[in-house]
């Protein structure tokens, strides 16, 4: 009970009060902001990146023949990998976590959050299924008769039933806060689900560029990524300015000053020089190329986890201003 | 399209709907509401204090606060006008004892992922303390800043309307305790034309008055009007309340339907880069 009430820190020292009633009711804020904090954040970074893996683990198996091979098996286990901590960053997120499992009770379409539980159970068995079969395939699992049991289910099927749960677990996120009353998210809701889409395609193949190692096609594993990567990339940079120039000034202030607001210009930095080091990487002798493209795997990695914190505490902080709230809920009457 | 005069006294309630009618004209500030309510709930106190900005010590609806009166003393704009026609030594004090407005069609319970918010067969929106597992996505998916976490026990609160004296067939407590009847109690529809008349009367005396929680002011963006509704006398924004709100849930499939177009560019380029990326020849 020690948090402070929200008037207690609310005014600028040496402001007077007649100043903020001018404006709004003494600079208090409109509305309640979200209580989320890092667990929500490390959630949306691995669940984009399992998603992202998912997503390049079944492209690979689909239309990729035997080179992509070293994509389809790495992607898989780190897709279930990734999402394993995801429902227990969430669960300890509650504030009742014994009561978890009051989220499997309904099903509700308007809510993101209700499909969203949704759509995490569905890929957790659908990443499961597919590891499971990689384990079985690479001989982890041993030659039992369960075993030869599970290779029996079709690969390519699993590969494509993964699509639609990887798609919209690294996606939903973005539609999540866009359904709130944050003035910062709610302004951005058609822009956040692509965005946090191409972070996470981005930051998978960069994860999955970093991991696949050395074999005999892993040149072209690489540049299949690189592709990926570069495609999702331009696509966050168009997204990343989209959102800061949609926002306007008052209801983009969060992400513009401040802490929140150096992470957002530090993802959007991290996704221009992940960019640049790979066109950099085509023109320079060999010998620099694979420093350059661990460089850029690492960076554009980084600039998916300034996004995900920007986005989620920008919120916090958009939810505090009043001004932005009025901004957004003005109508045409007043 | 609703042209806005056929929105102004409009809801959507539906007929057997209860609700209140806060009118702010007759509210002398007393607070008896936010003590009652604490009283009759079993609230616990909210840390002792003085907030240095006005009469109001409570601040902000909260967990264990489900009424607040808000004191805002209107002083002169920034060219020294008054917004009021009293004298320049008299002050001019508005009081608005705020409650969760009862949406019709409500943000926070479209968003609870457990079931926990219902509408009750009062038309009223109440949070089933054992099934609420304290997410917290209600919390931001309210456009008016209602619910919050307890620290105390971690679920959400908020004001239910009394739903366990309307059961006895009793009037909530704050508008029990209210003694000039700024807070009233009754079916919505009947509350909503006492509204009407009473905003008519106000406005042939010159009062700028208003009705906020019908479809044209507070009740809007698909809200469809609010099942405690307030008579106003400044713009809402004064009372720190939104004018035009939006129902959140209205963003979730436009929004979702960008992610599946994003989803689809973003797939064909995955798949078109894994089935045509030659072999490397020369590294
Ligand atoms: S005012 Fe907020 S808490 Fe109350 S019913 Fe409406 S959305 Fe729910
Ligand atoms: S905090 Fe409780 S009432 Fe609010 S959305 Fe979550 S489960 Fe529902």
């Amino acid at each position: 009970m020690a948090e402070l009430r929200r008037w207690q820190h609310r005014r600028a020292p040496g402001e007077p009060v007649s100043a903020e009633t001018r404006e709004s009711y003494y600079g208090l804020p409109v509305i309640h902001g979200p209580h989320w904090r890092w667990p929500i954040v490390f959630y949306f970074v691995l669940g984009g990146l399992a998603g992202g893996s998912a997503v390049l683990a079944a492209a690979a198996r689909l239309v990729g023949g035997r080179w992509a091979r070293s994509v389809v098996r790495i992607g898989r286990y780190l897709a279930f990998l990734a999402v394993l901590p995801g429902p227990l960053l969430l669960i300890v997120d509650l504030g009742r976590p014994e009561r978890f499992h009051h989220m499997l009770r309904v099903v509700k379409l308007r809510s993101p959050m209700s499909v969203g539980v949704w759509g995490l159970v569905g890929f957790t068995a659908s990443a499961f299924l597919n590891a499971l079969w990689q384990a079985a395939e690479d001989g982890l699992l041993g030659r039992r008769g369960v075993v030869r049991c599970i290779r029996r289910l079709p690969d390519r099927g699993l590969a494509a039933m993964s699509l639609l749960p990887a798609f919209f677990l690294a996606g939903y996120t973005g539609v999540l806060l866009g359904a709130t009353a944050v003035p910062l998210w709610a302004r951005n809701a058609l822009r956040l689900g692509p965005l946090f889409l191409c972070s996470a395609l981005s930051s998978a193949a960069a994860a999955l560029s970093l991991l696949v190692g050395s074999g005999p096609d892993v040149q072209r594993v690489r540049r299949a990524l690189e592709r990926v990567e570069q495609v999702a990339l331009v696509g966050e940079l168009a997204l990343l300015e989209a959102v800061q120039r949609g926002s306007g000034d008052v209801v983009g202030r969060p992400i513009t000053v401040g802490l929140e607001g150096r992470a957002y210009a530090g993802a959007r930095a991290s996704a221009g020089l992940a960019l640049g080091l790979h066109l950099l990487a085509r023109v320079v002798p060999r010998r620099c190329r694979t420093v350059l493209r661990v460089l850029a795997a690492l960076v554009a990695f980084g600039g998916a986890f300034l996004l995900r914190a920007a986005m989620v505490f920008g919120g916090r902080c958009s939810a505090e201003d009043p001004r932005a709230t009025f901004v957004m809920t003005r109508g045409e009457r007043h | 399209m609703n042209s806005e005069s056929t929105l102004v006294g409009r809801t959507r309630a539906r007929p057997g709907a209860f609700g209140f009618l806060t009118d702010t004209t007759l509210c002398i500030g007393c607070k008896a509401c936010e003590v009652a309510c604490k009283q009759w709930n079993q609230l616990p106190m909210d840390d002792f204090g003085f907030t240095g900005m006005s009469y109001d010590n409570t601040g902000d609806l909260g967990a264990t606060t489900w009424r607040h009166v808000a004191f805002i003393e209107r002083v002169a704009d920034r060219q020294g006008r008054r917004p009021t026609r009293l004298q320049p030594f008299q002050s001019h004090w508005l009081m608005l004892s705020d409650v969760c407005k009862h949406c019709v069609n409500a943000g926070c319970m479209e968003a609870c992922p457990t079931g926990a918010i219902i509408r009750t067969e009062f038309d009223t929106v109440v949070i089933q303390q054992d099934v609420c597992n304290g997410c917290g996505y209600c919390v931001p998916a309210c456009p008016f800043g209602v619910p919050a976490l307890s620290p105390l026990d971690g679920k959400a609160h908020k004001c239910t309307l009394c739903y366990d004296r309307l059961k006895d067939g009793l009037e909530p407590a704050c508008s029990k305790a209210c003694p000039t009847d700024a807070i009233q109690f009754g079916p919505v529809h009947a509350l909503m034309d006492r509204a009407k008349a009473r905003v008519a009367e106000l406005q042939a005396q010159g009062v700028d008055a208003r009705i906020y929680g019908d479809e044209a002011l507070g009740g809007t963006g698909g809200i469809g009007g609010l099942n405690a509704f307030f008579i106003l006398t400044a713009p809402p924004e004064v009372y720190n309340l939104p004018a035009a709100p939006e129902l959140p849930q209205r963003r979730v499939l436009p929004a979702f339907l960008t992610t599946a177009l994003a989803a689809l560019v973003l797939g064909v380029a995955t798949l078109l880069s894994f089935w045509r990326t030659k072999e490397v020849r020369h590294g």
